[in-house]
């Protein structure tokens, strides 16, 4: 007879757990839906930064970002053309990333209530909160990112999202951040490049060796004088 | 009176000026019917009159109004490649005809790719091109933004950013002119240039890395970080090849750690995409060959022969159904028979390509000059892509006798 009443309390008690945490779920799916084409960042600290790669990534360090919303692919050339009529693209490109360069990336933002993202932001956006080196994970795949100029945003053979749901963010184009090419706290490397002369792009192009493609790899650019890099953008959204 | 013979002073000034001022732009290009040997004759001296820019070649030339009477006036990107190209040619050649006159072109050629290192000012890092200016010259910006004034030489330019398959034109270069043309003190000399260039590599965690300290956008072939299965073959050939010609024991401890650590043999195995077919990179089964054609050369372990044979047969299993014509697909199917003995260039259609190779015709280009102010002037120009890779598929081909002296 205890037996049972222990069972009874056992299941009632799993059963109001289980109902909690559906409770839970619930109320988080009803209040965060975040806007079309883009995807939910939720506040907190992940591993940013690397002791592998170039010296202006040490060292890894834990930083923290506010809750936003990101999109899920690069802003394409017939997107940015709405934008900018004087855009020029190649027929059969309408759905690849637009090239621009910083003051085009940050205009065309201000122009659809976005901005760029924070480097804080777009690595967190591509690595999720596990440290890892690519956006999918440890390991690299050709089919895992757009290899071949057929292929359109999101179109890689594979089609990994990262942690988040973002395409794209190992390989395609570049992409703009909003931030100055300045040292990370705790870096020794002095470099003549920091300060606020260039802008961090981060992703890697398709075109450049595949170190490019990890998640805490930087890169510097001067901010209109992009020469022959293919640089792009993917925009965020505060959470109101 | 005084007047007219000024007058006639500075139309001879004027005509002799144009004179010099065009002197070094060779325009005799060979007829379409010439043979084989006079279209090589004919591109040789076009390119060391059109491209040489001490003792470097340039992959391509402006001619003004576009660019100017000044060497090294184009795209530096390449000249590592179009040097190494001739280097190749002239060593060949040089153990052909046994001249002086061609060992010398050679011995410039290689100091032209020491200068590319003495430029930089920091040893083993060499650039993908250099020249001798005032100022910085409008064709900088169509590169990226990866040129530096030189520290070491005092009014030269030079464009870092340094790439794998320069690596792969530089040990395969040298080790042919090591081979065929250098003597004792030029040995010397490439030694210590492999020693520096690829040991600095080496001790940089197999990446190149740039004047900011920072990797090259192509120059990643570390364990640490992912990287193209390509250049994994890359540094094996290259470790192999400055182990060889410098006998340093760091490079055999490198390639045995490639090996046994980080499975770069087993790595190599699949450097070139096979399927889907939108993913095969032939340019790249081009560099690869250069690497296995001199990782083979001097390996002798038969497990680690086998799996550098597996590669090529896996480049095969394309290349057999590749149209024969270009520069790179008969210099590729030169170094295919020779690491397998097979003879494919015997094939009578593939001879007859043979015959017919020619080097790159002059052409028009048209060009967005930027100017001081910011603007921009569209000038149509003149400019010479170098045949250095049809004159090394030449001296290469009648070095090793794929092609014969009379064509």
């Amino acid at each position: 007879m205890i037996n049972w009443i222990k069972k009874i309390r056992f299941a009632t008690l799993m059963f109001l757990l289980a109902f909690i945490i559906i409770s839970a779920d619930n109320k988080f799916d009803n209040e965060i839906i975040a806007p079309e084409g883009m995807v939910y960042v939720p506040a907190g600290p992940f591993i940013m930064g690397s002791n592998i790669d170039d010296p202006d990534s040490s060292p890894q360090h834990i930083a923290e970002t506010g809750a936003y919303y990101i999109d899920k692919y690069e802003v394409s050339n017939v997107e940015y053309a709405k934008f900018d009529v004087n855009h020029k693209y190649n027929e059969g490109d309408e759905e690849r990333a637009a090239t621009i360069n910083w003051n085009q990336a940050s205009a065309y933002a201000e122009s659809i209530g976005k901005r760029l993202p924070t480097e804080i932001e777009w690595e967190k956006a591509a690595r999720g909160t596990d440290g890892r080196m690519l956006p999918w994970g440890d390991f690299y795949d050709d089919s895992f990112v757009i290899y071949s100029k057929t292929n359109t945003r999101g179109q890689s053979i594979a089609k990994p999202a990262s942690p988040y749901g973002c395409f794209d963010m190992a390989g395609s184009v570049w992409e703009w951040t909003s931030d100055w090419y300045q040292q990370y706290p705790g870096n020794t490397h002095d470099m003549e490049q920091y300060g606020e002369k260039y802008k961090v792009i981060r992703g890697g192009s398709t075109f450049n060796n595949f170190a490019c493609f990890t998640t805490f790899h930087r890169y510097y650019v001067h901010p209109i004088d992009t020469r022959a890099y293919p640089i792009g953008m993917r925009l965020v959204k505060d959470v109101e | 009176m005084p007047n007219k013979i000024a007058g006639h002073l500075i139309l001879l000034i004027t005509i002799l000026g144009s004179y010099v001022s065009t002197a070094q732009k060779n325009n005799n290009y060979p007829k379409p019917d010439d043979p084989l040997h006079v279209k090589v004759k004919k591109y040789e001296a076009l390119t060391l009159d059109n491209h040489w820019n001490e003792g470097t070649i340039m992959f391509q030339v402006y001619h003004p109004p576009g660019g100017k009477d000044m060497p090294g006036f184009g795209s530096h990107s390449d000249l590592i490649d179009a040097t190494g190209e001739m280097l190749v040619a002239y060593s060949c050649k040089y153990a052909i005809t046994k001249k002086q006159v061609d060992k010398k072109i050679a011995d410039q050629l290689f100091e032209g790719i020491l200068k590319a290192e003495k430029v930089t000012g920091v040893p083993g890092l060499l650039s993908r091109g250099f020249y001798k200016t005032d100022e910085p010259q409008w064709f900088e910006k169509m590169w990226y933004d990866e040129w530096h004034q030189s520290s070491a030489i005092p009014g030269y330019r030079w464009l870092g950013d340094q790439s794998i398959d320069k690596l792969v034109s530089v040990f395969h270069s040298l080790g042919m002119y090591y081979e065929l043309c250098a003597d004792e003190e030029q040995k010397e000399k490439v030694s210590d240039l492999l020693s520096r260039f690829i040991g600095k590599i080496v001790d940089d965690n197999f990446r190149i890395m740039d004047l900011d300290g920072k990797l090259t956008l192509w120059g990643n072939m570390c364990p640490d970080l992912p990287h193209n299965k390509l250049n994994s073959l890359v540094a094996l050939a290259a470790v192999k090849v400055a182990h060889q010609l410098t006998g340093e024991a760091r490079f055999a401890s490198a390639y045995k750690l490639l090996i046994d650590t980080y499975h770069y043999d087993d790595r190599q195995l699949l450097s070139n995409h096979l399927y889907p077919k939108s993913m095969r990179h032939i340019w790249d089964d081009y560099h690869a060959v250069r690497s296995l054609y001199m990782v083979m050369k001097y390996e002798t372990n038969p497990d680690l022969l086998n799996k550098y044979r597996m590669t090529l047969n896996r480049q095969w299993h394309v290349w057999k159904d590749i149209t024969f014509e270009s520069e790179s697909t008969i210099f590729y199917i030169m170094l295919y028979d020779l690491i397998t003995k097979e003879d494919k260039m015997k094939d009578p259609s593939r001879i007859e390509v043979l015959k017919k190779m020619n080097g790159h015709a002059r052409r028009m280009r048209t060009f967005n000059v930027p100017n001081k102010d910011g603007t921009k002037d569209e000038i149509r120009t003149e400019y010479d892509h170098a045949s250095t890779a049809f004159i090394r598929n030449y001296w290469f081909g009648r070095y090793f006798g794929f092609i014969d002296s009379t064509w």
